[in-house]
């Protein structure tokens, strides 16, 4: 149950195969591949910034948009502004993590319950794409930055390489560079997952009362979670809009929540790998079914979900796990036999 | 010689739920490594005392005052880090996690890393339940349960234990053996203990106090306790309402 990181075969295996993808997948994709792909990567970021504060530390936001969204314009503006990417991308980290960390100390502070804190997660994605769907004038510009309402901002920069704003990342190295920090997210959230702060945030998950007798801050646990999600979140958002290299208000769409809280809960909730394979998986169904042109995406997404949530309740990758460890322990008595 | 100072006061402590006073101006006064038995019909208030102490209510009015610092009003793990412990009455553990995991994530609280490993095979080992590190709390009997709450709040070695109903569920030899942890626990912190057994209060009890309906009824040696009219009289008209 609580194995130690090192020895979790899983683990290495998912670095493994992140590593061999970085490697390889230019050499051996064309260019359409690699856009694609790529976009399974960003969306894998945005995922994981749920996975994580849903499943280890019973958090659930229906709101992980407002901080996709937050980071996708924070990026777009700042780096409008600076005319390079680096900072830009920090700060569409940063300032989504201080907006979480400020609507986490009101949600958690305030002791909503859950349901009202699904509740006010989803009223902030809607009024920022209310605001950011009004400032259509020219009056609404940051610095050099026009907003554009619900045009959009185009143009934005592509990433480029630090300290060099004219070095521009051509498709390949920008998803060598999204797969590293993919692999560095999937590190850095399974260490802190397993680490004494982890640790708490699964007591949290599992019994508040019991982590507030025996003395931990409940509440400044789960703002911090929380604010870590955002900018995990945030930062994806910032992927997002170099990667599109334009954003518009779609980004804050209740839609964009409800992807990441679909492709968690078909991934199955506590773990990080199974939310990853579901973009992988539903992104691409949803692009080939979108090609045939037959019936509404969305609808046969919709769909998708019920089967799973009515036949995997638990999520894909668990219930493999438990069929695996089932399986394991009927081998033995059927070779007696 | 003066008295010494107590461990825990409260002045008239109140906690009313709508009409309902759980808990009626109770002046309780606690010293340092003293063991007390909370007794009381069903509904006297004693869980709800509890809950006031440690922060999981808020008092309606009264004052607490740990080691003479007023703590009303505290956060529960604000008040919990001055070094109180409560196995409550319906046993909140991480049922997800391993009793082990439970029982070191409470000595992690107090311990560095390494101290605290050994801190939780310790309590396994002291509670007897060195068979269940393994196990996932959420699947465990009761009486386990109970066992293993019991080794997550002694774990940091708080001053002042609080047990609501630690014997519930437990077997005759788990009964045994948790009458002897808390005499034992009692040599160095002060203890107050919520229980209905009485074979069990029997082997721990020394100075007793009584709740009836919120309010202190009585406070004596437990052989007057056992011996007072009127203390059997709301036992017995509590079970006659229960009757009727
Ligand atoms: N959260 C609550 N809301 C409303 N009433 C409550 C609440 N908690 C307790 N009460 C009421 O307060 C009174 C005291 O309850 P409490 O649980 O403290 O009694 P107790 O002495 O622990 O009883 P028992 O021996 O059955 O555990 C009861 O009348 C109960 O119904
Ligand atoms: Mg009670």
């Amino acid at each position: 149950m609580e194995t130690s990181l090192h020895r979790d075969a899983g683990f290495w295996v998912m670095i493994a195969i992140g590593l061999a993808l970085l490697v390889a997948g230019p050499l051996v994709w064309d260019l359409f591949q690699i856009m694609q792909i790529t976009q399974y990567v960003v969306l894998s970021v945005y995922v994981l910034s749920l996975s994580y504060i849903w499943g280890f530390g019973g958090i659930l936001s229906f709101g992980q948009a407002a901080f996709f969204g937050l980071g996708a314009y924070t990026f777009s503006v700042a780096s409008i502004n600076m005319g390079e990417t680096t900072f830009p991308f920090l700060l569409a980290f940063g300032l989504p993590a201080l907006f979480g960390a400020a609507l986490g100390y009101f949600m958690f502070y305030g002791k909503l319950s859950d349901v009202y804190m699904g509740v006010v997660t989803m009223v902030v994605t809607l009024i920022f794409w209310k605001l950011i769907n009004h400032t259509a004038g020219p009056e609404y510009a940051i610095g050099d930055a026009r907003l554009g309402g619900f045009n959009g901002i185009p143009s934005v920069p592509v990433l480029n390489v630090p300290g060099k704003p004219e070095a521009w990342l051509d498709p390949g190295q920008m998803f060598q560079v999204f797969m590293a920090i993919l692999v560095i997210l999937y590190i850095v959230l399974r260490t802190l997952i397993a680490s004494d702060f982890g640790r708490v945030s699964l007591g949290i998950r599992e019994n508040e009362t019991r982590a507030a007798l025996l003395g931990y801050d409940v509440r400044r646990h789960k703002v911090i979670v929380f604010a870590i999600g955002a900018g995990i979140a945030g930062m994806a958002g910032g992927m997002w809009a170099t990667y599109q290299t334009f954003v518009d208000p779609n980004v804050f769409s209740l839609e964009m929540s409800a992807k990441a809280l679909i492709w968690t809960m078909a991934g199955g909730v506590g773990t990080l790998a199974g939310p990853i394979i579901a973009v992988v998986v539903l992104q691409y169904l949803s692009l080939k079914l979108g090609e045939m042109h037959v019936l509404n995406n969305n609808f046969i997404l919709g769909g998708i979900m019920m089967v799973l949530v009515l036949l995997v309740p638990k999520g894909g990758l668990p219930t493999l796990r438990d069929a695996l460890v089932a399986l394991k322990a009927r081998t033995p008595a059927a070779l007696q036999r | 010689m003066s008295e010494p100072t107590p461990i825990l006061t409260t002045e008239k402590l109140v906690m009313q739920f709508g009409g309902v006073t759980a808990v009626d101006h109770v002046d309780f006064s606690l010293n340092p490594g003293e063991l007390r038995c909370l007794l009381g019909p069903n509904g006297a208030g004693k869980s709800t005392f509890f809950k006031c102490l440690t922060g999981q209510l808020k008092p309606t009015s009264g004052t607490i005052r740990l080691n003479g610092q007023d703590i009303t009003g505290w956060e529960t793990h604000a008040i919990v880090n001055l070094g109180v412990g409560i196995k409550t009455q319906v046993p909140n553990l991480f049922d997800g996690l391993s009793a082990y995991e439970n029982i070191r994530m409470a000595a992690r609280r107090r311990h560095l890393k390494p101290m605290a490993k050994e801190r939780a095979e310790e309590m396994l080992e002291k509670c007897g339940i060195t068979h269940l590190a393994r196990r996932e709390v959420g699947l465990l009997a009761h009486g386990q349960r109970q066992l293993v709450e019991l080794a997550t709040v002694l774990a940091p070695a708080p001053a002042l234990v609080l047990l609501d109903e630690p014997a519930a569920g437990m077997t005759g030899a788990e009964r045994d053996r948790l009458a002897d942890l808390v005499l034992e626990t009692a040599r160095r912190a002060a203890v107050v203990v919520v229980e209905h057994d009485m074979a069990f209060i029997r082997r721990i009890a020394k100075f007793t106090t009584v709740f009836n309906r919120g309010a202190i009824f009585r406070e004596a040696m437990i052989g007057d306790i056992m011996t007072d009219r009127a203390v059997q009289e709301i036992y017995l008209g509590k079970q006659a309402d229960v009757a009727a």
